[in-house]
């Protein structure tokens, strides 16, 4: 009982001591941290802040704004081509996670398959990732060209009439958005590439042993071992896809008749054309508070899908 | 320890303190010295001067620039040519963060007005002199009896065509709507695409817009709706341009696609160029289009001006046009009396004989008689025009140039009625223009 006592007080001693140690490292840490820490707050935080002040003021951008309190965002409630855009950015979303993610997967996967010259195709698959946005977007206008387009020609091949592709605002969605898919599934397959390196060989052979066939060792052994992955990637589509913006411009330009708006292009055209940056502010404001909520809540799923036990 | 601990504190605070100072100093500097090229640097005050064009038209800014360092040899022009789609922005934000150049590039209109209000542009009136240029030109960059801003340069719309088409289908240029309807149908049988369309960028559109208001109730009607001055942008002459518009797009007149195919990247003048269609109603810079990426295509090339309409009050001598560059100085300048000189420099005969003669354009200079015999059939247009109508997108605030655009658009893409779009213009010119 008394040595039980006795290491009891060197215990706390020692963590007393430590605490005290670990406080005058608070100043040698901080200082590591502060070259990063003003970067952050003069580029980050200090944007976020003096944006959401913009966003209470009906201000041109030059002239000294009126402050009109949450107007703004009351406008923005009863705003249709606000709503549209929001749907617009909601479409790229799912398609970035539910076609893009797993697209990349199982680009990843056929690259460890056994298949004569796949080295080449994981150079080919990459490529469009490494192209600039502009270039993608003019490419793609010019094969998406309602008469001579490649597109249509090839489809013509199969008795398809010619499709009005970026003209009508239904199938321009879904036109950009097949772009968008193009231009990104490679950089996910190159995180799945790099995870499923790192699963660690063992277990297939553990697996085989067991008498576990091919699709049995992708649910049980690469999919979990892959999830901190697929995490991750999510967060990245996710807040990738509404901040969305350069394809869309280039392609269509929000358009025909704010088809393809999006919170992004938006935005750009209160703030830039038509010179509301109040107005402007607000909707970047919403864009971020959005990707903030989204991304907090993937956190919090994923945190208790650990808890769960799961790698 | 202590100590050590103390001495790092002392140097992240100072290092801190030097941080905020040295960001908030250099930034006042760059300022400072900004300004200070603006005044005097090395002893020669400097003008900087933006514009956007390349090519020959940089050209003859170029030596214009060159003349007038001659006269003041005291004087260094910087000049800076910003890509046109980047150039908007640029300009706004150089303005808003009191930094402009001395002299600058605008359209006129609305866009110019914008700063104008703001109290960004020098009011050059008494510099102007009126004999000199183009009245209706000069109007678009004159706002409450002032002027400010000097037109070098403007252009027109026309309806450009393939006379080889034409006759080959025994077709004459049409006068009238019902003419060029008959036209469209003969072209839609033989399966050429009547009317070459690139609405994606939008403009390209509008024109029609415009030319049948125009022909509808005349040109005062834009000028009504405007000024607020009884009428609206709901008149009936509206709805009923946006009816003939959709009346011709049901007749299969224009190319499948028009809203999606962008005016800058070429298809558009490609079916021109090849055969595929056979008009398109665009400004006469397609002229310089054409000589630069299809030189055997102009011997085909010609054109005529917007068909009128049965019962309008407007006729063929109502013209659509714009203008650009039109030249300002900032009231910011340092240099301002310089910056005027500079001006006119760039407005002067000589530049302006230079750039018709050069870029196959019609200027904002009175009587400037182009050498080249296509761009002088343009000049005896204007020569004859009564009425030049400058775009609306140009003309109009920002925001409801942009809700214009856009209606007009949908307008072409079926996508809403010619009086629903009429509605949203006037509600939104309710709103904006008081």
């Amino acid at each position: 009982m008394e040595t039980q006592l006795a290491r009891a007080k060197t215990v706390s001693k020692s963590t007393s001591k430590l605490s005290s140690k670990t406080l005058k490292n608070v100043l040698t840490i901080s200082l590591f941290i502060a070259p990063a820490l003003i970067v952050y707050i003069v580029y980050v935080l200090y944007p976020i802040v003096s944006t959401f002040i913009y966003s209470l003021y009906d201000w041109d951008g030059s002239s000294a704004g009126t402050f009109v309190g949450l107007h703004n965002y009351l406008n923005l409630l009863g705003d249709s081509i606000f709503w549209t855009s929001l749907t617009n950015n909601t479409w790229v979303v799912l398609t970035s996670v539910f076609v893009q993610i797993p697209l990349g997967l199982i680009m990843a996967l056929m690259l460890f398959a056994p298949i004569k010259g796949i080295r080449f195709f994981s150079s080919v698959y990459f490529f469009p990732f490494l192209m600039s946005t502009v270039a993608i977007g003019l490419l793609w206008v010019f094969m998406y060209d309602p008469i001579n387009g490649v597109i249509n020609k090839f489809i013509n091949l199969f008795g398809f009439e010619n499709i009005a592709w970026l003209s009508e605002a239904n199938t321009a969605l879904i036109a950009v958005l097949i772009v968008v898919v193009w231009q990104f599934a490679p950089f996910y397959m190159i995180l799945f590439k790099a995870a499923i390196v790192g699963i660690p060989e063992e277990l297939y052979e553990a697996a085989n042993i067991d008498g576990a066939n091919a699709l049995r060792k992708f649910f049980h052994i690469t999919l979990p071992l892959l999830m901190p992955t697929i995490v991750s990637s999510s967060i990245l589509a996710i807040v990738g896809s509404l901040k969305a913006f350069d394809i869309f411009y280039v392609m269509t330009g929000g358009g025909p008749n704010h088809g393809t708006e999006l919170l992004g292009t938006y935005m750009f055209k209160q703030a830039f054309i038509n010179f509301n940056m109040g107005y402007a502010s607000a909707i970047a404001f919403v864009m971020f508070f959005i990707a903030l909520v989204v991304t907090i809540l993937i956190l919090i799923m994923d945190f208790y899908r650990k808890k769960k036990g799961a790698y | 320890m202590k100590k050590v601990v103390s001495i790092l504190s002392l140097c992240v605070v100072l290092l801190l303190a030097a941080c905020g100072v040295n960001g908030g100093s250099s930034s006042s500097e760059s300022a400072s010295g900004q300004s200070g090229s603006g005044s005097e640097s090395e002893g020669k005050k400097v003008l900087e001067f933006w514009h956007i064009d390349p090519g020959e038209k940089e050209k003859i800014y170029k030596e214009a620039v060159d003349r007038f360092e001659k006269k003041h040899p005291d004087v260094e022009v910087k000049m800076l040519r910003i890509p046109n789609d980047a150039y908007k922005q640029k300009l706004a934000v150089a303005m808003s963060g009191g930094n402009p150049p001395d002299v600058f590039h605008s359209w006129g209109g609305g866009w110019l007005k914008h700063f104008v209000e703001q109290d960004k542009v020098l009011d050059i009136t008494q510099n102007t002199d009126f004999e000199h240029f183009n009245k209706l030109a000069l109007n678009n960059s004159t706002f409450n009896d002032k002027v400010y801003g000097l037109p070098l340069s403007m252009t027109i719309d026309v309806v450009f065509y393939n006379k080889e088409i034409f006759e080959k289908y025994g077709l004459q240029p049409p006068k009238t709507y019902e003419e060029w309807l008959t036209i469209i149908d003969t072209l839609n049988e033989n399966d050429v695409i009547p009317i070459a369309l690139t609405n994606a960028t939008k403009w390209p559109g509008a024109y029609y817009l415009m030319n049948f208001a125009s022909r509808i109730e005349g040109p005062e009607l834009f000028d009504s709706a405007y000024n607020r001055k009884g009428r609206g942008f709901d008149d009936e002459g509206y709805v009923k341009a946006g009816e003939y518009i959709q009346e011709m797009v049901e007749r299969d007149a224009f190319n499948p696609g028009f809203n999606g195919v962008p005016y800058d990247e070429g298809q558009g003048r490609q079916l021109i160029y090849t055969g595929q269609a056979a008009m398109m109603d665009m400004s006469i810079s397609f002229l310089n289009n054409v000589r630069q990426e299809a030189p055997e295509f102009e011997e085909k090339l010609d054109f005529f001006v917007f068909p009128t309409v049965e019962g309008g009050k407007g006729d063929q001598t109502q013209i659509g046009g714009a203008t650009g560059p039109v030249w300002s100085v900032s009231k910011d300048s340092k240099n301002s009396d310089l910056a005027v000189e500079l001006l006119k420099e760039l407005t002067s005969t000589e530049t302006a004989q230079n750039y018709t003669d050069r870029t196959g354009s019609l200027t904002g200079v009175k009587d400037i008689v182009p050498e080249d015999p296509f761009t002088k059939r343009f000049y005896d247009v204007v020569q004859n025009a009564t009425h030049i109508q400058m775009p609306y997108d140009q003309t109009l605030p920002p925001e409801i140039a942009e809700l214009h655009k856009d209606t007009t658009q949908a307008i072409f893409g079926l996508d809403m009625t010619p009086q629903e779009a009429a509605e949203k213009m006037e509600a939104k010119a309710k709103e904006v223009l008081k």
